[in-house]
């Protein structure tokens, strides 16, 4: 690695300021995991980086919102999300899934804003939060704005962050009703980076499925959702049969990609599987009060 | 003076101290200069744990920590733990249940349990396999080690009761 400037703004508007330039040597850095990684490979070699740690006091904060949703800042580390008891309640599916990303060094520094802004397709957090209907919160030198968690990845690392535009946090909607799950499929270890992820959310109504949202991860170029196999669901019975029609038009669906965790046929494969198997544990797993 | 240098000042294992760092130093290269070796880069990538270090009591990876950024931090590496010159509970168990061969893994492997141990008295099978999936051991020591944690965790409780 190349020496660089480390800056630490104490801002928001600072650290905007900094990033305004539209150098491709700067960048905002978080928990520094996945760009430490990028740094030490040579895929990028910064001139400056804008650390946000002074940041954090403000923007760790983990809190349910008055309509009963929940709002996570961008800086709460990934281990405050699992062990936090309002994501435990209001969103139990979140925590479950920290307990198999990475691993507790890597939770206990990355954040939330870097594991939403990094768009590598194989991260485990985007595809949930985009299940539970979550919106990424942005601010710009153009002001605030927000961008649903399921549109906000156009391609491999690629994102609708703009140029100068730092993530503040993460709105969940209210949950209640809600049923999810997220089951991912690891080809090599079981602490491997996932072959195929699969984030589901659906509400049973009087015995039908009412609504559904399903979102593919790891095994397609960019985070997917797949609206064919929602349509599958939609005014089912919760059964087998029917989670077995949308594992079928799943696998119709996605556009899986050949790399050296499979196939894209085997992927393909592999999501039909998990998709029942996701949708049969969102099914157990019962309802958010 | 090069901007990307700076003066940075620490505590390491319970002792006030400064250095000048580079950049792109990490915390590991940051120890080398303390003269300690407990904490080694082994993968470079976060997923082994032989560079685990304590930051402010929360253990991170070393090899992904720029060095500039643990100013004014309170650093503990495995030689903190034996500072007073008695080894650590969690240390003893290693040796009693003989959980390391070559020993390259040992101090991260020490450094997680007594984090787990803190969150968690009395961790199951299942709760230790989880906690220590970022550790790894060439030697294939698994079994010891979890047998190792076990110990400790027994021990500690019978301490504090
Ligand atoms: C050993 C290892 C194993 C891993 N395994 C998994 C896994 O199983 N599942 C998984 O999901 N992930 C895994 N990861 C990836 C990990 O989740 C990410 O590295 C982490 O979430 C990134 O967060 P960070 O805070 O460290 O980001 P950083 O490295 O600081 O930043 C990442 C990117 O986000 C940008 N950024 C950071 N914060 C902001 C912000 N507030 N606004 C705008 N842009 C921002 C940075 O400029 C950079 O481009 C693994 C990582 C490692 C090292
Ligand atoms: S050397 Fe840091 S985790 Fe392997
Ligand atoms: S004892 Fe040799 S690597 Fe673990």
């Amino acid at each position: 690695m190349r020496n660089f400037d480390i800056v630490h703004p104490s801002s928001w508007a600072e650290a905007l300021g900094l990033l305004s330039g539209g150098d491709e040597g700067t960048r905002a850095f978080s928990g520094g995991t996945a760009l430490m990684l990028m740094m030490k490979s040579g895929f990028y070699a910064p001139t400056r980086l804008i650390h946000l740690g002074a940041l954090e006091a403000r923007c760790s904060f983990i809190e349910a919102t008055a309509d009963g949703g929940l709002l996570i800042g961008a800086a709460a580390t990934l281990s405050s999300v699992e062990a936090s008891p309002v994501v435990q309640r209001s969103a139990p599916v979140i925590a479950q899934a920290m307990k198999k990303l990475a691993n507790v060094r890597v939770r206990n520094v990355a954040r939330v804003g870097g594991a939403l802004a990094h768009g590598d397709p194989h991260m485990d957090l985007p595809p949930i939060l985009a299940a539970l209907g979550g919106e990424v919160l942005l601010c710009g030198p153009d002001g605030e704005r927000t961008c649903p968690v399921e549109s906000f990845y156009t391609g491999y690392l690629e994102t609708r962050l703009s140029q100068g535009e730092l993530i503040t946090g993460v709105r969940l909607p209210p949950q209640a009703g809600w049923r999810s799950a997220y089951v991912k499929c690891t080809t090599r270890a079981a602490d491997d980076w996932p072959t195929v992820g699969v984030a589901v959310s659906l509400r049973v109504v009087s015995g039908a499925i009412a609504d559904a949202r399903i979102m593919v991860g790891a095994a397609t170029e960019r985070l997917t959702r797949l609206t064919s196999a929602e349509a599958a669901l939609r005014l089912g019975a919760p059964d087998a049969a029917t989670f077995a029609r949308a594992a079928d038009a799943a696998a119709q669906e996605a556009v899986t990609v050949d790399s050296a965790s499979g196939s894209a046929g085997y992927k393909t494969e592999l999501l039909r599987v998990y998709v029942r198997r996701t949708l049969a544990e969102a099914l157990l797993n019962g309802a958010v009060q | 003076m090069d901007p990307s240098i700076r003066k940075i000042a620490f505590t390491l294992n319970g002792q006030k101290v400064s250095a000048q760092v580079e950049s792109h130093i990490n915390l590991v290269d940051l120890l080398r200069r303390f003269n300690l070796d407990g904490a080694r880069e082994s993968c470079g990538q976060g997923l082994c744990g032989c560079c685990t270090v304590l930051v402010d009591g929360v253990a991170v990876s070393g090899c992904l920590t720029l060095a500039q950024l643990v100013d004014g931090k309170s650093l503990t590496t495995v030689e903190g733990l034996d500072a007073s010159g008695a080894l650590s509970v969690v240390q003893q168990a290693f040796i009693d249940e003989g959980a390391f061969q070559c020993g390259f893994c040992t101090p991260g492997f020490v450094l997680m349990t007594h984090q787990l141990l803190e969150t968690n008295a009395d961790p199951d099978e299942h709760e230790i396999r989880d906690y220590l999936a970022g550790n790894l051991c060439r030697c294939a020591a698994y079994p010891e080690i979890i047998r190792a944690v076990k110990t400790a965790g027994d021990r500690m409780r019978a301490i504090s009761t």
